[in-house]
């Protein structure tokens, strides 16, 4: 019995191991993604941390020479150059006798809020004559002999339960999503081609006619697509881990490792997910009456399980998607990474949820491959 | 780094008594060699952590991370390590991204006595590039902060504003602290402390530190190199106080300090226009308070409520030597000095009342230190320079009294002899710096062969705080060498123009120009005063 299925999952591996190019397609997947992720990473903590001078426009700088000086030593340079931002600061006329005088100098900002190029460079100017006003402010009330402590009446201490990893959560939970992905990638070939693929090359027919019983069959296939996936997923995880370490996160002020553990409780809670993967690649295959027409349905059903992995990592309606398949694993992973109690509730239920539709699929197959319309594709 | 000037203005810019505090520690006070401290309230533990050796997370004041907390218990006296055992606190600033636990920064405080976790706020934000890739440690040293401080909380003299310092009796008061002291003193001087914090690095496992050393710290980070020179990867010395040097002497670098607000001053047109006479003032005013000093009633800085102050001359000099600490409050010196001539103690006092409550100096702690490692040391010759100055001489008489209070053994001869080391080592010293001159910065080269020594042209007290010094630790740390390290960057003018009145540093319009403006002046009347008031 078991021998059957074990000499039928290495005829599937065999076949599968034969197309070079459609393993290597599944598997470009897995190493590419989190490559490509690292990338993105590592621009956007170029572009959040990058010191570089801010040149904009002042008008009126004659008017408040120690501000303009301020903001220059601060990297906000005065310039009409090509690199000048769109940005104008105006410097009232009155303003050094409106500061003489004690009462506040006007200083007039002048840009597009709406330009996201420009909304840090602004936030960047704001904060720094919010600064250059505060010290000032503090220095006036000195000048007039009273503490400027009382102009903070309250002191707001923060204690952030945050952990390094914790803080890490944004990113780790979009990385995550790239990962688990890996698992409906890299046997999506392989389930097209053992099911539509060995229907058009008349092979399912012949298979068919064995003295094995198409529960069996089905079984095998499931099983051969499973460990696609699974070596998918594993090789995106190692890949990751190299990866992910040399990028600079701690400039963000967070680290993000992807550790021994994390690989295994991935792989965990992994499977379950794959197997789902497969058997519902291996259905919708099937059904679909042509190889071509098997793969524009499969990009199709594949959003489905792409959008609750998404929704997880953006914490988007966390309460019901907690329950679900491919959800339920993603929070619970992302649970693990937060240093937080490991919901085993959810994790449970989701992954039985999981199984329970896996079984559901494989009995649908098991059931379809009786009739001479899916067999024969008619 | 602007930053930090901003919450030092903010926070009290530097550490003298605090007006619960005794006054018999006003005075002491004026020896210490401080380090402008960034905060001042106490630390808040969310765990205590009292059990000896023990690792907890924790808040400390300012910061809303989780830091890691702990405590090592030592010996008060480890000639009997059966003893009395006192528990020395240490706060662990995880790195962010860590590169194996056989590294850390280890920061350590200046005063002597002031607590490096309550100021572990400055050490953060000026430490953020260490602690990308390093942990960052800071010890409370024995005596200080939550390591069995040594503090002097007297009675009587509720309202510092109104007593006069002079009719301070230093010897009664140091004795009563003594009294009510627990803790054998003659314990609590430098070379005990290293040994704590030898010990704190055994217990937390790092092969080997580099060191940050600020004010006072940099006299613990030169006995580090000196006796456990093997434990040591680099060395950072910011306000620099060499081996061979009695802090006592301070007084003259406060009294360069001086001379140098006054010289700037008179070489920037707007100040010199608005105050001719600066040095001028600056004597009357003296040699008034000198012969007594002024009476009357203010609206007490903080609670607003009508107070009675007396002016004295150690008032009007305390407060202005704090000010020099801090380049931004530098700014309104000029002003201060100036009014004050004009008979109007507003801005002194409001200079006073920063530095009046600010983080506690442990004085006890200071003693020890002081009269152990500073007092014995002085040469009738050096006393005779030292004396040759107002805070030289009030410092002289101070410790003369507190010491023989204190009756601290002299440290070895050896104590006071340079460092001879090839550890890589940072020296940085601010030219404006009115306790630790760039002179000693170069005293402490003397025998330092990998050594580099860097004068930050507008820097005052603490380089690394107020300039691009911080990045050079941080490319001290990384590159392990003090060879490529190029300080050009210190020399960025980063000067603020000098307040000419009590609200402006740009330059005030004449009387005919204003005329003109008070159109549109009026215009903008509407704002409110919380616009007005725009923290």
């Amino acid at each position: 019995m078991s021998n059957k299925i074990i000499t039928m999952l290495r005829k599937e591996l065999i076949d599968a191991a034969r197309d070079k190019r459609s393993v290597m397609a599944g598997l470009y997947y897995a190493m590419g993604a989190p490559l490509l992720m690292c990338g993105m990473f590592f621009m956007l903590i170029g572009q959040l941390t990058s010191p570089e001078d801010l040149n904009i426009n002042i008008d009126n700088p004659q008017g408040a020479p120690d501000l303009v000086k301020y903001l220059s030593s601060e990297g906000i340079n005065q310039t009409d150059g090509e690199n000048t931002k769109d940005i104008l600061l105006v410097i009232s006329d009155d303003y050094a006798s409106n500061m003489a005088k004690g009462i506040s100098a006007d200083v007039t900002l002048i840009a597009d809020a709406s330009n996201e190029k420009l909304q840090k460079s602004i936030r960047r100017l704001e904060k720094r004559l919010q600064a250059y006003s505060s010290e000032m402010g503090s220095l006036r009330l000195i000048a007039r002999g009273i503490d400027p402590r009382v102009m903070q009446p309250i002191k707001l201490n923060v204690e952030d339960q945050a952990t390094p990893d914790s803080k890490a959560g944004m990113i780790l939970g979009i990385a995550t999503m790239t990962m688990i992905y890996a698992v409906f990638i890299s046997g999506m070939n392989l389930a097209i081609d053992t099911s539509a693929g060995e229907r058009e090359r008349n092979s399912l027919a012949l298979l068919l006619s064995h003295p094995v019983s198409t529960g069996q069959i089905v079984l095998s296939k499931i099983l051969a697509v499973t460990i696609f996936a699974m070596i998918g997923l594993l090789l995106t995880l190692i890949v990751s881990k190299f990866a992910y370490s040399f990028v600079p996160w701690q400039e963000l002020g967070f680290s993000v490792s992807v550790n021994g553990n994390f690989i295994g409780m991935m792989m965990l809670i992994g499977l379950p997910v794959a197997i789902m993967a497969a058997c519902l690649q291996l259905f919708v295959s099937f059904m679909a009456k042509s190889f071509k027409e098997a793969q524009s349905y499969l990009t199709i059903v594949l959003i489905l399980p792409m959008m609750l992995a998404m929704a997880a990592s953006y914490d988007i309606a966390p309460d019901t998607l907690q329950w679900l398949p491919v959800s339920g694993q993603l929070q619970a992973l992302m649970e693990f990474i937060k240093g937080r109690e490991l919901p085993v509730v959810q994790l449970a239920v989701s992954s039985i949820t999981t199984l329970v539709i896996s079984a559901g699929l494989a009995m649908g197959m098991q059931k379809s491959l009786k009739s001479e319309k899916i067999v024969f594709g008619l | 780094m602007h930053q930090g000037m901003y919450s030092q203005l903010r926070a009290g810019v530097c550490p003298t008594l605090t007006r619960r505090k005794k006054v018999a520690i006003a005075v002491a006070i004026w020896a210490a060699v401080l380090l402008p401290s960034v905060h001042s309230q106490p630390l808040a533990l969310s765990t205590t952590t009292s059990t000896s050796s023990t690792d907890n997370s924790c808040y400390v004041d300012g910061l809303s991370e989780q830091m890691n907390c702990g405590a090592v218990s030592v010996p008060e006296n480890y000639a009997k390590p059966d003893g009395k055992q006192i528990q020395v606190h240490y706060v662990v600033m995880p790195a962010i991204k860590s590169s194996g636990k056989s590294e850390a920064l280890l920061a350590i405080a200046g005063g002597p006595g002031q607590s490096a976790i309550e100021n572990a706020q400055g050490f953060d934000k000026m430490l953020t590039k260490v602690r990308q890739t390093r942990d960052v440690i800071l010890i409370d040293q024995r005596g200080t902060g939550q390591s069995n401080q040594l503090q002097c909380i007297g009675d009587g003299f509720d309202n510092t504003l109104a007593i006069n310092e002079s009719d301070f009796d230093t010897r009664v008061e140091t004795q009563k602290c003594l009294d009510e002291l627990d803790a054998d003193v003659t314990q609590y001087g430098s070379l005990p402390a290293l040994k704590d914090f030898e010990a704190v690095r055994a217990h937390l496992g790092y092969q080997k530190l580099h060191l940050y050393g600020v004010s006072y710290g940099t006299r613990m980070a030169q006995l580090y190199m000196r006796h456990y020179p093997e434990h040591l990867a680099t060395v950072t010395l910011d306000g620099v106080v060499p081996m061979q040097q009695s802090v006592l002497a301070i007084g003259d670098a406060i009294a360069r300090a001086f001379e140098l607000v006054i010289q700037d001053c008179n070489n920037n047109a707007l100040c010199h226009k608005q105050f001719p006479q600066l040095a001028a003032d600056l004597e009357k005013v003296d040699s008034e308070l000198a012969e007594a000093p002024k009476i009357s009633t203010i609206a007490d800085p903080t609670t607003g409520e009508a107070t009675q102050l007396t002016m004295t001359r150690s008032k009007f000099k305390g407060a202005l030597r704090m000010a020099l600490y801090s380049p931004s409050v530098r700014a309104l010196i000029p002003h201060a000095i100036h009014q004050a001539s004009k008979g109007n103690f507003q801005p002194i006092t409001g200079l006073y009342a920063m530095s009046m409550d600010s983080t506690g100096i442990a004085m006890g702690m200071h003693a020890s230190v002081v009269c152990g490692e500073d007092w014995q040391r002085l040469t009738p010759e050096l006393r005779a320079t030292t004396a040759a100055n107002y805070f030289g001489k009030e410092m002289l008489k101070t410790f003369e009294q507190s010491c023989a209070v204190w009756n601290m053994p002299a440290v070895d001869d050896s104590f006071s002899q340079a460092i001879a080391s090839d550890i890589p080592t940072l020296l940085l010293s601010g030219e404006l710096d009115p306790a630790t001159p760039p002179s000693w910065g170069e005293m402490a080269m003397e025998k330092l062969t990998n050594a580099k020594h860097f004068i930050a042209p507008y820097a005052t007290h603490g380089v690394a705080y107020q300039s691009c010094g911080n990045n050079l630790i941080a490319e001290l740390v990384e590159t392990g060498a003090v060879t490529d390290i190029d300080a050009e960057c210190l020399s960025k003018d980063t000067r603020r123009n000098f307040y000419l009145n009590a609200s402006t540093v740009e330059a005030i319009p004449a009387e005919g120009s204003q005329q003109e403006t008070t159109l549109s002046a009026d215009a903008d009347k509407a704002l409110s005063p919380q616009q007005a008031l725009n923290k």
